[in-house]
Parts: C-alpha cells; sequence; structure tokens
C-alpha cells in the first residue's frame, strides 16, 4: 500500500513536473536569448551534442546567457565598491569615476566567487575548466586573473 | 595594473593562438564577443577594457562546450546518440553545483522539477530580450572542393582499361616523362667553351622550356647533384631568386677567373707531370664547375679565388708521392695564399668540399 501511495505520488509530481517544463520550453521559444543561436549550435556540436530540437539549443543559450549576466552584475557591484570607496578620498575625483568600465580586476573577483566554494576546490575553477586541446592559451588567460594588478 | 601591459599580453597570446586556430574560431569569437558585450550592457557596464571583454567571450565559450560535453555524456550514459531537455538539466546541474539552487539537496529529485527550472524560467520572464544585432550565418562554411576535368568532361578517353572515364584526366605526359640529359662540357681549358656556347643555346632552350613547364605544374625541380650537369639544372618558380633559371655563360660580364700563377708555370717534374697532371686537370675541371656553381648561386661576383685552404690535406693526400712532397707542398702553399686572401668567404666552403670530396677519390690514381 505504501509504495503504490508513493508511486502515485510521483506519478504525480512527475506529470507536474511535465507540466511545468512544457511550460517552461514554451516559453522559452518567446524569449530570443542575445547569444545568437549559431554560435551555441556551433559550439556545442564541437562537443559531440547531437539535438535537430532548437528549443535545446535555446535553453543552453539561455542558460549561458543567465550565468554571463550573474558574472557581469556581480563584477559591477565590485566596481561601484570600488568607486564609492574611491569617491570616499578623492571628492575631486567624482565626476571622472562616474563612467563604469569592466575591468580585469572585478571580472576576477566576480569569476572567483562564483567558482571558489570550500566543496570544490579545483574541480570548478576557471583554471580547471573543461580543457581543450586547443584553447590552452586561453587557460594561460584565465590564470592571470588571480594576478592582482591586471 | 597598466592598461596596456594587459593589453600586449593579449596581443601576444592572440598571435599565439592565431596560427592555431581555423578561421571559423576567429569568427565564433568575434560573435561571442558582441554577444557578451550586449548581455554587459544590459547589467550596467558603459565600456570594457577589451582584455576583460576577451576573456569573458572565451568563459562563454567554455561554458557552452561544457555545457555540450555534459549533456552528452549523461545521453550517451543513457544508450542514447542524440540529448535531451533532462540530459541538458543534469548538465546544467553539475555546472551550478558550486552555486547550488534550491532543491539540490533533495536526493530523489528529478532534474527537470528542480530549482534550476525556476531560476531559468525566472530569468526568461524578468529579463528584458536583448537582440543580437546582427544576423548570423551559419558557420564554419564548408568549402565544396572542386575536382579537376574527367576525362569525359575533356573528350579524351582514359589510356588504361583499368582507369574509368569520368575520373579527373591525368595530368601532361610530358611531364613526368624522362627527358635525355644533356651531355657533359669537355673537360677542356676554359677558353674553349666560348665556341661552344651557340650550340649549347640550342640545345638547351626547349628543354628549358620544358622544364619550366614541368615545375609551373607544381613538381618539384631536380636536384642539382652532379657538377658535369650544372648548365642543364634549371629552377623556376617566379620571384625566388635562388630558384630562378641561371645565366648563360656570356650572357652576364664575368670577372675573369684568376688561377694561382704557380699552377699553371710551375716547372713540373717528369715524373709528376705524368701523375699529378690529371690530378691537377681533374682539379681544375671540379674548380671550373664549382665556378659555374658560383655562377649560378651568386648574383654579385667578386674576383674569383679558388679556396683550398681544407684541402692541404686532401691534396696532399691525393698526391701521396713522398720524394715529390716538396713540390707539392709548393702548390698548396699558393693555393692557399689564395685562401688567407679568401678567408671572408666562407660561403664557398662548402661549396668547395663537394668537389673536394671528389679529390678524395683521386686517391685511387
Amino acid at each position: 500500500m505504501n509504495q503504490n501511495q508513493q508511486v502515485n505520488e510521483g506519478s504525480r509530481g512527475r506529470q507536474d513536473d511535465d507540466a511545468a517544463l512544457s511550460e517552461f520550453l514554451a516559453s522559452l521559444m518567446d524569449y530570443t536569448p542575445t547569444i545568437p543561436d549559431e554560435l551555441v549550435e556551433h559550439y556545442i556540436a564541437k562537443s559531440g551534442f547531437q539535438c535537430p530540437d532548437v528549443r535545446l539549443i535555446r535553453l543552453v543559450a539561455v542558460a549561458t546567457q543567465k550565468f554571463i549576466s550573474e558574472v557581469a552584475s556581480d563584477a559591477l557591484q565590485h566596481c561601484k565598491a570600488r568607486q564609492s570607496a574611491v569617491i570616499k578620498d578623492k571628492r575631486d575625483k567624482q565626476q571622472k569615476d562616474k563612467r563604469l568600465v569592466l575591468t580585469m580586476e572585478d571580472l576576477s573577483k566576480a569569476l572567483h566567487e562564483k567558482f571558489h566554494s570550500p566543496a570544490m576546490i579545483g574541480a570548478q575553477s576557471p583554471h580547471a575548466m573543461v580543457d581543450f586541446g586547443e584553447n590552452d592559451a586561453i587557460g594561460d588567460r584565465n590564470e592571470r586573473l588571480d594576478v592582482k594588478g591586471w | 595594473m597598466s592598461n596596456g601591459g594587459g593589453e600586449s599580453g593579449e596581443k601576444e597570446c592572440e598571435q599565439s593562438t592565431k596560427g592555431r586556430f581555423g578561421s571559423g574560431e576567429e569568427f565564433g569569437r568575434a560573435i561571442a564577443k558582441i554577444a557578451v558585450a550586449q548581455i554587459c550592457e544590459g547589467a550596467g557596464f558603459q565600456s570594457f577594457q577589451s582584455s576583460a571583454l576577451e576573456t569573458l567571450a572565451d568563459i562563454t565559450i567554455r561554458y557552452i562546450r561544457n555545457l555540450g560535453q555534459n549533456a552528452n555524456s549523461y545521453a550517451n550514459l543513457a544508450g542514447r546518440a542524440e540529448s535531451n531537455v533532462v540530459d541538458v538539466f543534469q548538465g546544467l546541474e553539475d555546472l551550478g553545483m558550486t552555486q547550488g539552487f534550491i532543491g539540490l539537496s533533495d536526493v530523489n529529485r528529478c532534474p527537470i522539477g528542480s530549482g534550476l527550472v525556476r531560476e531559468i524560467s525566472q530569468y526568461v520572464s524578468l529579463e528584458e530580450e536583448v537582440l543580437f544585432p546582427f544576423n548570423v550565418p551559419r558557420f564554419p562554411v564548408v568549402k565544396e572542393r572542386k575536382a579537376g576535368p574527367s576525362f569525359l568532361q575533356v573528350g579524351e578517353s582514359s589510356p588504361e582499361d583499368h582507369v574509368p572515364d569520368w575520373l579527373p584526366k591525368f595530368p601532361d605526359h610530358l611531364l613526368y616523362v624522362s627527358s635525355p640529359v644533356w651531355n657533359p662540357r669537355p673537360l677542356d681549358v676554359p677558353v674553349d667553351k666560348t665556341d661552344l656556347t651557340k650550340e649549347q643555346k640550342k640545345v638547351e632552350r626547349p628543354l628549358m622550356n620544358l622544364q619550366h613547364q614541368f615545375t609551373c605544374n607544381g613538381s618539384a625541380p631536380p636536384v642539382f647533384a652532379d657538377p658535369g650537369d650544372a648548365a642543364t639544372t634549371k629552377g623556376a618558380g617566379q620571384g625566388n631568386p635562388f630558384l630562378s633559371a641561371p645565366l648563360w655563360f656570356g650572357e652576364k660580364e664575368v670577372t675573369p677567373l684568376v688561377y694561382p700563377a704557380k699552377l699553371e708555370s710551375h716547372p713540373q717534374n717528369h715524373v709528376l707531370e705524368e701523375r699529378v697532371a690529371p690530378v691537377i686537370d681533374k682539379v681544375k675541371s671540379s674548380l671550373d664547375s664549382e665556378d659555374s656553381r658560383n655562377k649560378i648561386i651568386l648574383n654579385s661576383r667578386p674576383s674569383v679565388q679558388f679556396k683550398l685552404g681544407t684541402s692541404k690535406k686532401l691534396l696532399t693526400s691525393a698526391m701521396g708521392l713522398s720524394p715529390q712532397r716538396k713540390t707539392i707542398e709548393k702548390t698548396a702553399c699558393c693555393f692557399e695564399s689564395d685562401d688567407e686572401k679568401d678567408e671572408k668567404k666562407r660561403g664557398k666552403e662548402r661549396i668547395v668540399k663537394g668537389p673536394m670530396d671528389k679529390t678524395q677519390e683521386l686517391d685511387h690514381l
């Protein structure tokens, strides 16, 4: 009896999930992600991802866009924090620093927060992201994120 | 923290990667940069450091590829070649592990019902749509290879039975048939050469045309091995002075050959004459050929000095006549005096060693 109840609950849960999923996928088709579909298709094809469904490509694009916007907003917070600190010191330069610039310093801090966690040290850091054969040079570039002063 | 330092470092990196990436990669990277810039602009940034932008574009590309790989591996794990929604969500979960989302702690969860979906759907509903400004074509574009004309297209029939007519045509037979080598120059005193120039030209021109055609069609020029064949060696290739056709004897004004005085007028013993004369003749001929080689290889013409410094041992060993050693050494010395003048022209040493190796064969005389 218990098992039956559990199975019923599970199936109901799955139905709900399916409904939510189809709803979500429908809403996904309305939204055009900033990252173009062709770009996403090219790069996921490189890693062996095969799917004729456009919705999945859109899903990947949206997920990536969400990730990047999170990183960007974190970097923006760092930038603003630094500006407010500067303004405290020198009121003369207030007008100069109104311009918000994405710098390597802010970006490296934001990425470090994103990937660095006690549980996953070394696993998901930018340095340890999947090593593509031809992207070794990018690894060098990313290593510089940690260097203060860039 | 100089921006310039960062920029130059990035440029170096780019140059090193440019060689490795094909053009498709550069295009993709540029598109990614634009997309990322638009996303950051939406987040609130007004301008970017180019190094930071490039790094973020790299990370975007890596994220996309990572996600694709994860989804693909989950699909393969389930025994499928094509990925589906669940695989993508599982891949997303892997990438989002460090951040975490609501419901991650639930062991029995379905990836679809997880907080991840909710987060993404929230993002979709809240976020403003920022369209990519350009129309991106499908890339990389696969160029169709154009095959050469087939036998049928040209109207010929294939010469061989086993080669069908619809295959591309064979290249012209003149290109691979070996032509007879022009007989080598007689080993006379250089004065005689001038008489043969015109006859040489008659024979050489058609051969030269053929070989020019030969090399123009992409085959390798014949290797310059035998000094006797110096006049027949041709090089084609437009623009490369080292591969251009050699000058004919008499075409360009050449400084006269300066023999060491003692070599010609040196009184030779009767016995020495018998044994050394042929040797000296051969040395002369090899030196002449070396000289002609110099004509081909060197553009400028300083006065020709025969460099035989290293050959002292060779000559003496070649001569190998103990009673006549004094006279021989004297000739060797007069060769050497030329050497000292010639010390600056080291380039000829290598050339000289070629024919000089042949004097070693004279040991067997």
